[in-house]
């Protein structure tokens, strides 16, 4: 078995992982960082998108509200680029409560949370198709953030430090040293999800930051972690509907946000407890609900046209009395709004406020600490406690510097809508595009492809909008398998040494890159600061020809079924008939379903195929 | 007065149009736009796959049985659904695009078919002659799946498997909807000789769109087909035949195939040697594209020509959008225009608006299914949770998409009680029940078929 030694092993890619690298790298501890999947896997890449201003947080959870203002501030310095300066409007709609808005204006004027109350008239003339008959509006400083780039751009920012990431490494034991009352984490074993492979790593410090899967992670330390689970599930429209966050003034319900995120919008949540995190039910009543809700903000919702449906889970953390000190004082009390069999917390009443078990306390289990709770607003904050705490375990005192650290990219300011149009139409790339809906352009692809250890279209999804736009992946599915067996037929050229996660997105950078007329300026300021060997380009898997995942068949096989888990739930009109061209190429065309059959399997395929997002159907 | 209002341009619809036509009826073809015929690969698929099928059918006579007792194949019955074949395969000759059978031993009964055509005279004329219906045929399809296939246009005819001459695969480089060396690799796979080469596209325009249409009319310019050739010529080696995107011209790509034939030929004798006995094969063929697809406009525009030279106008932007009904029988419909509404009278009608992906079926987030002109029974379950199966690739199909018309046998609408809805309406195409053409590979067989036996019961007063 390999083996590995590091001080700091973090468990967990998603947006509080990979901070807690980057935090840890800084501070100079050796970091090694594991994901069972692709980073950005779990709730971080499947929620709305929404950086918080902590107002919708008032008045049900102050410590929340607090965290994210104070985030909100941060994450616009750090991660720029990641975030698209929509601000956003509470509204009142008649269906909300007389009283809520003035309560609301003062919880925020205490909680030093900048709120402008603006005519309703001149809220309708910068967002036209909201309900015309809302009465109050106020602004404040939410934002559309794009947690898919940002957790990337933290990723790289880490490995710059020197931290190293390992995704599709799933955790399968935790090593643990000493007898009941002195046990210690010393290590854990990893599954290379990918090779098959077993992998050892020896730590001096695991932090558990697997969010929805902490409890599992906590478990196989022999501790209990208790998450509350709340699923939400959100739908994205084919189109923006308005350009500004859009929350409603009341306490926090479903259905009650709508957030402009690139091209769509993501009407959301539910809050539904469950008890795992996988396999999530997607129940038609919580698309009806999301459409009839969105309708009060915007009416007329419900008969545009949605394009995918998701859910993601919330690992909300609430330390119950029976199982040590609480670590965390929930300032407001909601016991009276419960209703009656909830047990022993609904999910939408349990605190959004970050959690920090340290394990030697609590457990008397040294050589663990788990951070959980929070929002994807904080986990910059959340990283911070969990390595705070490291410090103290590890006897060391090194200050924080996440907050002053800017992470690749930022230079290019906030995001803005028209970028990848702009450059497409400046560069002339027009013939280059693979995915119409979503401009991604072939080079794009090949870049992401060669630069990261992706496996799956699915991983080309998130580092590139692949397929996300109206016909999901209609056309470029194909397009995407053709090119990625092209890069593993040729001998695909190397790489570029200089590699800035801060360009994934943009299609003229990797085309002047791939066509070698120019040398890119953009990332001057990080070449200056050379790059540790493990930072090197990494050689696909999907481009390794040993690789299971390199079967072009089974690439395109997995991505129809993952798209179809996602579309799915919300068939109807003019996506169902989308859905059948998309058949039509498919089985008509190309005749995937009789491609010679390989009985090999990714990773993922399996997750793929859960039908759990069609738990309604009949069939 | 017109004798029959079709209502859709697709293939149902035109080849309908066609049939009455040629019947001597008085026709129009109104249409809200220009149907799915632009999507498909322009090859007729006729019946690929039955129920849960792993195996492609090949005998499609003998797989009838399998499908469903109201499937529209079983309404019409093998004589009719062979005859209707061969009528397209006369308008398509005649109109210079023609369509052939792929059966892998047509040559071998084609040889002994006169025999059998004079026994048969004597015979109880139940029995079909299996030479007159064929059997399905393999092309290549642009992932390198073979794709069940009855009748095929002859640019893609050099592509059929059963043919033991290597395949080279070309692609333009750069060309976003085709992958040479993806089809060559699952050639491989299925032990077909192949291999791949790429053509650099580059060189022949610096225009930005590389869609198959605009390079089909990049390719009906002679200077790019001087070059093409040569690219062509330079990447095939002897006793090759080279598949190519569908997208060699819109105008007159017949011409433009045998010149490259020749130009392959020119340079490899053997190429154009007889073999076996049959005539000089093809050294080159067309697979197709993702949509736009060239050999579909290419089959819409050969059978608007046919039906202009009968006389049948097709309006395209009529959407109906009212009827009027009374006594059993349509009066008369309405299509939208600019100012008013345009009244449209016809002794009879056919309904050929498709199904859910030609428009002609609507279903809505609570579970209705409708059927957009006439509002018709239709047998598609009215709930969502009953649409849908998991998993994308079943092997059954979803259910949403097999819902629709269901109609007697000589194709009339029918109520919930078994009657016509009305004494003058015919329904055809992918919007009948029963049938998933998609699932089955019978989307262009489905149309022909059913198109031509309503014409035909429209033409003789049933």
């Amino acid at each position: 078995m390999k083996r590995m030694q590091t001080e700091i092993l973090v468990i967990g890619g998603g947006a509080t992982g990979t901070g807690v690298a980057w935090d840890a790298a800084l501070r100079g501890f050796r970091t090694i960082l594991v994901e069972k999947r692709d980073l950005t896997h779990g709730t971080t890449g499947r929620y709305h998108g929404l950086l918080h201003s902590g107002a919708r947080y008032v008045l049900k959870d102050a410590d929340s509200a607090v965290e994210c203002i104070s985030e909100n501030r941060i994450l616009r310095r750090t991660h720029t680029h990641c975030i698209e300066d929509t601000s956003g409007f509470f509204v009142a709609t008649p269906e909300d409560e007389d009283d809520y808005p003035d309560r609301f204006v003062a919880a925020c004027r205490r909680l030093n949370i900048p709120c402008t109350e603006i005519p309703a008239q001149a809220a309708l003339r910068r967002e036209p198709l909201l309900n015309p008959r809302i009465s109050r509006v106020f602004e404040l400083p939410d934002a559309a953030a794009d947690s898919f780039l940002a957790t990337h751009a933290t990723a790289q920012a880490a490995r710059q430090a020197g931290a190293k990431l390992l995704p599709y490494h799933e955790l399968t034991r935790l090593h643990l040293s000493g007898g009941d009352g002195n046990r210690t984490v010393t290590g854990a074993t990893v599954l290379d999800t990918v090779s098959g492979e077993d992998l050892r790593i020896d730590a001096d410090l695991v932090i558990n930051a697997a969010g929805a899967w902490s409890g599992q992670v906590a478990a196989l330390a022999g501790v209990e972690v208790k998450m509350i689970l709340g699923k939400g599930v959100m739908l994205a429209t084919n189109a923006r509907l308005t350009n500004t966050v859009i929350n409603r003034c009341k306490m926090p319900g479903d259905g009650d946000i709508l957030v402009p995120i690139h091209t769509v919008s993501v009407i959301g949540t539910t809050d539904e407890r469950v008890a795992a995190p996988e396999d999530l039910p997607i129940e038609q009543w919580e698309i009806d609900l999301m459409l009839t809700e969105g309708d009060k903000l915007v009416p007329g919702l419900s008969s545009s046209r949605i394009l995918r449906a998701w859910a993601g889970v919330r690992p909300l953390y609430q330390e119950t009395q029976q199982s040590g000190e609480p670590t965390h004082d929930s300032g407001d009390s909601q016991p009276q709004e419960l209703p009656e069999q909830a047990s022993p917390l609904d999910s939408r009443d349990a605190t959004r406020a970050l959690a920090l078990l340290n394990h030697q306390q609590r457990d008397g289990v040294r050589g663990l600490i788990t951070i959980t709770g929070g929002k994807w607003t904080t986990f910059r904050l959340m990283a911070e406690s969990a390595v705070d705490a490291a410090c103290e375990q590890l006897g060391v005192s090194r200050p924080c510097r996440t907050a002053e650290t800017a992470v690749p990219g930022v230079e290019q300011g906030h995001y803005w809508l028209g970028h990848r149009l702009n450059e497409v139409e400046d560069e002339e790339l027009q013939s280059e595009l693979i995915c119409e809906c979503e401009l991604v352009t072939r080079s794009m692809l090949e870049g992401a492809a060669q630069r990261n250890p992706t496996v799956t279209l699915d991983d080309l999804r998130r580092d590139v909008r692949l397929g996300m736009g109206p016909c999901q992946g209609g056309f470029c599915t194909y397009r995407a398998v053709g090119i990625l067996h092209e890069l593993r037929a040729g001998d695909s050229s190397p790489v570029a040494a200089e590699w800035n996660v801060a360009h994934m997105q943009s299609p003229a950078h990797h085309h002047r890159d791939r066509s070698e007329t120019e040398v890119h300026a953009a990332g001057a300021e990080l070449a200056s600061d050379p790059a540790p060997d493990d930072d090197s380009p990494q050689r696909s898997a999907a481009v390794d020809p040993l690789s299971a995942v390199s079967q072009p068949n089974l690439l395109l096989r997995d991505f129809l079924q993952e798209r179809w888990k996602g579309v799915a739930p919300i068939l109807w009109g003019q996506q169902l008939r989308q859905e059948r061209l998309d058949e039509l190429i498919y089985l008509s065309i190309l005749n995937a379903d009789h491609l010679p059959v390989d009985d090999r399997e990714s990773p993922l395929s399996s997750f793929y195929r859960s039908d759990s997002s069609l738990s309604g159907s009949g069939l | 007065m017109l004798d029959l209002l079709v209502i859709g341009a697709g293939l149902t619809g035109l080849f309908a149009a066609y049939t009455a036509a040629r019947a001597g009826l008085r026709v129009r073809v109104i249409a809200h736009g220009a149907g799915a015929t632009h999507w498909h690969a322009g090859t007729i698929d006729l019946l690929g796959y039955v129920q849960n099928g792993e195996e492609a059918v090949a005998n499609w006579a003998q797989a009838l049985p399998e499908l469903p007792p109201a499937h529209p194949y079983r309404l019409l019955g093998v004589e009719t659904i062979a005859t209707a074949l061969g009528e397209f395969q006369r308008l398509t000759a005649a109109a210079g695009l023609p369509y052939e059978r792929l059966d892998p031993d047509k040559d071998i009964l084609a040889s002994s078919a006169s025999e059998k055509r004079t026994s048969q005279k004597e015979g109880p004329g139940q029995q079909v002659d299996q030479v007159k219906l064929g059997r399905n045929g393999q092309l290549i399809s642009p992932v390198g799946a073979a794709r069940p296939v009855y009748l095929a246009p002859t640019a893609q005819q050099a592509g059929t498997l059963h043919d033991d001459r290597p395949v080279a695969i070309a692609g333009l480089a750069g060309m976003p909807d085709f992958y040479p060396e993806l089809i060559a690799e699952n050639l491989q796979k299925q032990g077909r000789p192949a291999r791949s080469a790429s053509l650099p596209l580059r060189q022949l325009t610096d225009r930005r769109d590389h869609s198959p249409l605009q390079l089909a009319r990049l390719l009906d310019q002679p200077a790019a087909q001087a070059q093409f050739a040569e690219m062509v010529v330079d990447v095939t080696a002897a006793g090759e035949r080279v598949g190519l995107p569908a997208v060699l011209g819109l105008n007159a790509h017949l011409r433009f195939l045998t010149k490259l034939h020749e130009a392959i030929a020119s340079r490899d004798p053997r190429t154009s040697q007889p073999d076996g006995g049959r005539e000089a094969r093809l050294a080159v063929f067309e697979i197709p594209t993702l949509p736009p697809s060239v050999p579909g406009l290419r089959l819409d525009a050969a059978l608007r020509t046919q039906l202009q030279r009968l006389g049948v106008r097709v309006e395209i932007g009529m959407e109906v959008c009212a009827f009027h009904a009374s006594g059993g029988r349509i009066h008369w419909v309405e299509t939208e225009t600019g100012s008013r509404p345009l009244r449209h009278t016809a002794r009879n009608y056919l309904l050929a608006t498709g199904g859910i992906l030609g428009g002609g079926i609507w279903a809505d987030r609570r579970g209705r299914v409708k059927e957009t002109v006439f509002d018709l029974p239709l047998t598609a379950p009215q709930t969502r949770s009953q649409w849908l199966r998991p998993l994308f690739l079943d092997r059954r199909g979803h259910p949403i998409f097999q819902g629709g018309v269901p109609v007697d046998n000589f194709l009339r609408p029918l109520d919930q009680a078994g009657a016509p809805v009305y004494d003058n309406l015919w329904a055809a195409g992918a919007i009948l029940a029963h049938t998933d053409p998609i699932r089955e590979r019978s989307r262009e067989g489905i149309a022909i078929t059913t198109g031509y036996a309503a014409a035909n019961a429209v033409a003789s007063g049933q």
